[in-house]
């Protein structure tokens, strides 16, 4: 949950307009073809070592002297029994899709009050709710947790919920967009009588889907890898984020095999979001520098 | 509900009639009802946790509650803490490296993807996976990478070389550490550069190129300068975050060699969490913050001068 931008305008402005052409740099597309597949490869390598890792027997003799010779499920088995694995799994699903539920339903409703709603101090909220952006939240952590633990919130979910469900940049993207809706159709709601729920819920929701499961992605994935807030608010064992988890796991106790089974698990999710909704999230990116 | 009825009230203006200034009057009540699950969120843990935080650093709170009013106290035993100073310099350090490299990277990687056909969107994938992935994944994996019988030393070995203490030895670590972070991170400036490439109206290059300038003389005056904007927006996210980093630190070096990687964030962290320090905690916090406050203003007035 870092930095928001409204300041890439310039990757906007790109979106919008690729002109159809092929011609830049003809005829050297063979080397640069190479080179991006070796970088490309270097950069996937640590993914791929990591998998082969956490299959390996634990008495071969390792990467890089040799490949394993045979493949194992060992690892990932003994990590899924023992060091209280499942439940740290379970911590962060709870974290990650509760945070996106409530982030995205009350960023919606903030965005919907900002695009279509006059009242005093409009603007003045918006940007101060934008201005939040530039303390970062280590800046922040200490506050968080005198509040937290003064209300009794240590090594619960709540405590470690909702302290980071405030998102600026969720309720920016949402106004932007509702405000980009045809008036129109708040117009014959309101003609009809709608009442405001009914416009929220049947009208708003249905025609933010996009930008929702644009900013879904961003929320789960921020959360399913936030660490800090996680490490010291959640200090218990079985409080503990797979982050958390596993990087207070101590090498004396777990091999490097065991290690890698555990990562390799917990990155599973991340990967399916990438693979299944890539498209999504580089187009967001590049034209809302969202991070 | 609203597909039935749109094309009736197609010619509706906002604001005419009597039941939109009738909804006019509803609004701020409406708007209240609303904003008040996230207004209440931004209250307690946006405006109040900033005003805190520089409230706090003014105590010498501590872990039992206990606190009382020290003035700048925390702020002169800061400018006198070597262990803090040394932790700004390190952080320094690290963005001076990490910085460059990241964006180096990002650049060519960027202007690859933009300038080759085949498998794109397999590349752009492959490039960008790391992205997705925690700090803390990236530290563990890297962790193993650099160990003594690690990855690159395994393979240093068969060539009869090494071992290399790539997160043992003081002038290594922040290297090591930002190309941990490099790699991790890359994939976002990536997509953003791209983007700003693909804004660069394709006549400019042609124009250049029939002008007989070289793809050398095209990237420096043409490519770059018309960059400009993306490329300082890309810097300055980079260094915010670069700042910020602790995760890695965390899971790969605890701060050493000798707090050769003791950085501010993890110097906030070993205060508030280790010395139960609260106060002084606060105190870094609140540098943090300025640091990042800068970093945001600097490229506010760029970015005015630029449009």
């Amino acid at each position: 949950m870092t930095v928001l931008k409204t300041t890439a305008d310039t990757p906007s402005s790109a979106m919008t307009q690729q002109p159809p052409r092929r011609s830049r740099w003809r005829g050297r597309r063979w080397p640069l073809n190479m080179l991006l597949l070796v970088i490309s490869l270097i950069t996937v390598t640590p993914f791929f070592l990591m998998v082969i890792l956490a299959l390996s027997p634990a008495d071969s003799a390792g990467i890089p002297q040799q490949l394993p010779e045979r493949l194992t499920l060992d690892n990932i088995s003994r990590m899924l029994g023992a060091s209280g694995f499942i439940r740290w799994t379970i911590n962060t699903i709870i974290y990650s899709v509760v945070s996106v539920v409530i982030v995205l339903l009350a960023a919606a409703m903030a965005g919907y009050a900002f695009a279509r709603k006059r009242f005093p101090g409009r603007q003045v909220l918006m940007w101060s709710f934008l201005a939040t952006l530039m303390v970062p939240v280590q800046a922040m952590i200490i506050p968080y947790f005198v509040l937290i633990s003064n209300l009794e919130g240590v090594n619960t979910y709540w405590g470690l919920i909702v302290p980071t469900l405030a998102n600026a940049q969720a309720v920016f993207l949402m106004r932007q967009f509702i405000r980009d809706l045809p008036e129109e159709l708040f117009e014959a709601a309101k003609v009809d009588g709608a009442p405001e729920w009914r416009v929220f819920f049947q009208l708003v929701l249905p025609l933010t889907k996009p930008v929702l499961a644009t900013l879904g992605i961003f929320v789960f994935l921020w959360h399913w890898n936030d660490f800090l807030w996680p490490l010291v608010v959640a200090q218990s064992d079985d409080m503990r984020t797979l982050t958390v988890g596993l990087a207070t796991l101590r090498t004396a106790d777990v091999s490097t095999p065991e290690l890698m089974a555990g990562a390799t698990i917990s990155v599973i999710p991340c990967i399916i979001v990438f693979f299944v909704l890539q498209r999504y999230l580089v187009n967001s990116i590049a034209m809302t520098g969202i991070k | 509900m609203s597909d039935g009825v749109s094309h009736r009230i197609k010619g509706a203006r906002p604001g005419t009639g009597p039941r939109a200034r009738r909804g006019r009057w509803r609004d701020p009540t409406t708007a209240l009802i609303f904003l008040l699950p996230m207004l209440a969120l931004f209250i307690v843990f946006r405006f109040m946790p900033a005003f805190g935080s520089i409230g706090m650093s003014l105590t010498d709170y501590k872990i039992s509650g206990e606190w009382s009013l020290v003035g700048l106290e925390n702020y002169e035993r800061l400018i006198s803490d070597q262990v803090f100073l040394d932790s700004l310099k390190t952080t320094a350090i690290y963005t001076a490296i990490y910085v460059p490299l990241t964006i180096v990277i990002a650049l060519a990687t960027a202007m690859l993807l933009n300038s080759v056909v085949w498998w794109k969107g397999v590349f752009r994938g492959a490039l960008f996976l790391p992205y997705v992935t925690s700090f803390i994944l990236a530290g563990l994996v890297w962790r193993w990478v650099y160990e003594v019988d690690g990855l690159i030393n395994g393979l240093l070995a068969e060539l009869g070389a090494g071992p290399i203490g790539f997160l043992e030895e003081t002038a290594l670590v922040l290297p090591s550490l930002a190309v941990v972070s490099a790699w991790k991170g890359f994939g976002y400036s990536m997509l953003i550069l791209m983007a700003g490439l693909k804004a660069i109206p394709d006549s400019y290059l042609e124009a250049a190129r029939v002008d007989g300038a070289s793809a050398w003389q095209r990237f420096w005056k043409v490519i770059l300068p018309l960059l400009k904007p993306v490329l300082f927006f890309v810097l300055v996210i980079e260094t915010i975050v670069s700042f910020q980093v602790f995760d890695t630190i965390y899971v790969m070096t605890g701060g050493g060699p000798a707090r050769a990687s003791y950085t501010l964030v993890y110097a906030l962290y070993d205060q508030g969490f280790r010395a139960f320090d609260f106060g002084y905690a606060a105190t870094i916090g609140v540098v943090i913050f300025l640091i990042v406050l800068v970093i945001t203003l600097i490229q506010r007035r760029f970015l005015d001068r630029e449009a």
